[in-house]
């Protein structure tokens, strides 16, 4: 039987126990400053599925935030373009539904003055850019959607040639923007634009163009009127008077197209600002289960620094006694 | 004549302390050598004639538990062999890269796909579509950096297993020489436990290269066999050959060339399999690093690149193209052929039609990777539908993981937990390897010098000496009064 120990025995087993301690102080004093776990694959069990799709849906609420800014701005500048013209239209719809009883020509070549300027600022409203780019011209974002408001008149014009009544010139204008070579022709811009990602699997519809119908309808309102400006039906009073009043009459019907239109762009509004509270709880509920996954209790951590400290502790008055337990110390 | 006797016993017992003091200085002094065997002075009661006659040193025994010795061996081995093998696969897993550090995969893959939505949100923005470049850029460079890690392992696995051929054929021949030693000195009738010493500390080195056999021959003489059943000594060592390979890309494998086996005394022997005789050891873990392990990650992470470059160049996707074109991602410029799936991770670039940093137009983006002019800006349906074959559900083509459609996200997902899985798997077999060797080297010390036990030795020893002294004073006593009588 054998009755000794080798000292190497001790030694290695001491030191062995040291670098473990060591290593353990290591791994749970960073995981209290990082608040991580230091073996991420362990801590999981391989199984990094969970995780990962936790961070590639919080990297994509990043970037529906900020496509849920560009929609919220775009369809905020529509829904302004829409005010415009519906203050505009308003403004002069009465006073031209009016001219019937209108008693002199000068009464109703000021209305048509009038008209010729708002459908120039209208013409301005629908070609403005926001934010670098245009909002009614569809995918064509680069450019102004329409041509100048007095091209625009000319080309009615040129339509209207021949035309002796009120009613030949409104069929005229209609027909000319209802014609593929007409207002179609005339329209500079694209397709509308795609619908925009706004949150998971939902989108924002934001295509309406200078094409849309309530659009054509109050430029049709105005150029009526403003055709008179442009010497339209020159001399025939009652026909001029006619025609200023189909022109009111058009603004007027084109404020129910508007309104609807309006409508459309504020549902969009609605369903922009719903996805934006939606994407942020969302946010802050993925933040809180994926600090749940990765991350290690600090509580946890702290008090198993404070064990494998003590227990480090003890080694070292262990290794001193134990190292003065030597017979050579004793046998001078 | 009596008196004589006494007088010559008395001597032999000085001798015999004097070289039991000798013995234990040199335990003490080799107290922390490793490898050193506890040493003892073997007497017995020395015969002259047919009666005693003091004491006789028979022998110098050294202390060997050789079936302890030959299970240390085994363990070491063993933990040599699975260590490396999780360290690789920790390695792999660390090339992919964990959510919680930068620049991994997963990292690169969400940036990439958060910039085609935004991109398509405003895809007039030049800055966005730059952002979908430079992410486009940054997915295959993560591909490209994690294929270049996994090479390099490779790589240094070769260059490692030349140098452990190295050793391993060096210390054969040492230890054939020291076979040679050993039988002219145990002829002689000499002290050879430093000899003994030195093959024992030779062999183990050589026992965590290849797991080995010891078989004891007589006069000293041993024969050592990998537990393969290869014979590595026997009289005459065996002369193992390897050449290593300068540069190793992930086409080559030892099966289909380019890459060197294992030979010995120039017969090539399988280096992995049931019928490989060096399987084991770190030379094994070596060989199955280069040739197993590395080629089986750096598939999947082809797999994986396969798949990225196919989602993006399948037909329709992008109107501009012919059929047969590179998508947005080509290999290294051209098409992807499915032949050439080995190696594809590292070979995979951005298409440089839409790379400004290859000369490209970012408009490309946008407006198609074939078009010439640029388009509506306005125009998202393109970066739309690329954001839908990134996310979309698709069958894998490639073989490495279990068949299944899935979006490519998750399959990023499935490589990681995969890679993390085998090492886990790895790391726990190593963890018990390892207290396996702990274990048995614990004994092991237990069985080396233990100082106090020499002391109490030297005790004894000290005493005995003065004892021996005191007989011979006495035995002088004595004859000298013998001597006065005469007088």
């Amino acid at each position: 039987m054998r009755i000794s120990v080798g000292d190497a025995s001790l030694t290695s087993i001491l030191r062995r126990q040291g670098a473990f301690l060591k290593d353990e102080v290591q791994r749970a004093s960073t995981e209290v400053v990082t608040g991580k776990q230091s073996d991420l694959g362990a801590a999981l069990r391989g199984d990094f599925s969970p995780l990962l799709a936790i961070d590639a849906s919080l990297s994509r609420l990043t970037a529906y935030h900020s496509t849920t800014q560009d929609a919220a701005f775009q369809a905020q500048a529509m829904q302004a373009s829409m005010a415009t013209l519906t203050s505009l239209s308003g403004e002069i719809s009465a006073t031209l539904m009016r001219s019937i009883d209108f008693p002199t020509p000068a009464q109703v070549n000021t209305a048509a003055a009038d008209a010729r300027g708002r459908l120039a600022t209208a013409v301005g409203v629908l070609n403005a850019q926001t934010g670098g780019r245009a909002v009614f011209a569809g995918v064509e974002t680069g450019r102004a959607p329409l041509g100048s408001a007095e091209d625009l008149l000319s080309a009615l014009q040129t339509a209207a040639t021949g035309a002796t009544t009120a009613g030949q010139v409104e069929s005229a204008v209609r027909g000319w923007f209802a014609d593929p070579l007409g207002y179609a022709a005339f329209y500079q811009g694209g397709a509308g634009l795609s619908p925009i990602a706004i949150a998971p699997g939902e989108t924002a519809d934001l295509s309406v163009t200078a094409m849309d119908p309530a659009i054509q309808e109050t430029l049709t309102g105005f150029a009526m009127a403003a055709l008179l400006d442009r010497g339209v039906l020159a001399g025939d009073h009652e026909a001029r008077a006619e025609l200023a009043h189909r022109a009111g009459l058009t603004l007027h019907v084109s404020q129910d197209q508007r309104t609807v239109l309006a409508a459309r762009i504020g549902t969009v509004e609605a369903q922009i600002d719903a996805a934006k509270t939606r994407n942020t709880a969302e946010d802050s509920a993925l933040k809180i289960l994926r600090s749940d996954v990765g991350s290690v209790d600090p509580y946890e951590a702290a008090s198993r620094l404070q064990t494998v400290q003590a227990q480090l502790e003890s080694l070292y008055l262990i290794t001193s006694r134990v190292s003065r337990l030597s017979l050579t110390e004793y046998i001078r | 004549m009596s008196i004589t006797s006494a007088l010559s016993s008395a001597l032999s017992g000085l001798s015999a302390t004097s070289r039991q003091a000798e013995i234990l200085s040199s335990n003490v002094a080799n107290a922390t050598t490793p490898g050193y065997a506890r040493r003892e002075v073997q007497l017995s009661a020395a015969v002259l004639a047919g009666t005693g006659q003091g004491v006789a040193v028979t022998s110098v025994s050294r202390d060997i538990d050789q079936y302890l010795l030959n299970e240390r061996r085994y363990a070491q081995s063993g933990d040599a062999d699975r260590s490396l093998r999780s360290t690789f696969l920790g390695k792999v897993e660390q090339a992919i890269g964990t959510p919680d550090t930068p620049g991994s995969l997963g990292a690169r893959l969400a940036a990439f796909d958060r910039s085609l939505v935004e991109a398509s949100a405003r895809p007039d923005a030049q800055a966005r579509l730059a952002t979908v470049a430079t992410t486009a850029r940054s997915l295959a460079a993560g591909l490209a950096t994690a294929t270049a890690d996994i090479q390099q392992s490779r790589a240094t696995a070769d260059r490692q297993i030349a140098a452990e051929v190295v050793a391993l054929n060096t210390a054969l021949s040492q230890v054939q020489d020291l076979n040679t030693q050993l039988r002219s000195f145990t002829g002689a009738g000499r002290d050879v436990s430093a000899l003994l010493d030195k093959r024992q500390q030779l062999i183990d080195g050589i026992a965590a290269i290849v797991p080995i056999r010891e078989v004891a021959r007589e006069s000293n003489q041993i024969a050592l066999f990998t537990t393969g059943g290869a014979s590595l000594l026997e009289g005459k060592a065996v002369q193992f050959g390897f050449s290593a390979t300068g540069t190793i890309t992930p086409e080559m494998t030892q099966a289909l060339g380019g890459l060197s086996g294992l030979e010995i005394n120039g017969r090539p022997i399988a280096t992995a399999g049931s019928a490989s005789p060096i399987l084991g050891g770190r030379l094994g873990a070596l060989f199955a690093v280069r040739d197993d392990l590395a080629v089986t990650a750096q598939g999947k992470l082809d797999a994986v690149a396969r798949d990225l470059v196919e989602r993006f160049s399948a037909s329709g996707l992008d109107p501009t193209l012919a059929p047969g074109d590179p998508g947005l991602f080509t290999d290294q410029g051209a098409a992807f052929l499915p032949a050439n799936e080995a190696g594809l991770a590292g070979r995979i670039r951005m298409n440089a039609a839409a790379d400004p940093a290859q000369g490209g137009a970012l408009y490309r983006l946008r407006d198609g990777l074939a078009a010439t002019s640029e388009g509506p800006p306005g125009n998202a349906s393109l970066l739309g539908a690329l954001h839908d074959a990134l996310s979309g559900p698709r069958a894998l083509t490639s073989t490495g993981f279990t068949a299944g459609t899935r979006s490519f996200a998750d399959l990023a997902a499935d490589l990681l937990s995969d890679s993390s899985g085998l090492r886990l798997g790895a790391d726990a077999e190593t963890s018990y390897t390892a207290a396996r060797l702990t274990a048995l080297t614990d004994l092991e010390d237990q069985n080396g010098i233990d100082t106090d036990q020499e002391m109490q030795m030297l005790l004894v020893i000290e005493k005995n000496y003065a004892a021996n002294a005191k007989v011979i004073q006495t035995v002088n006593d004595m004859i000298d009064i013998l001597i006065r009588l005469g007088a």
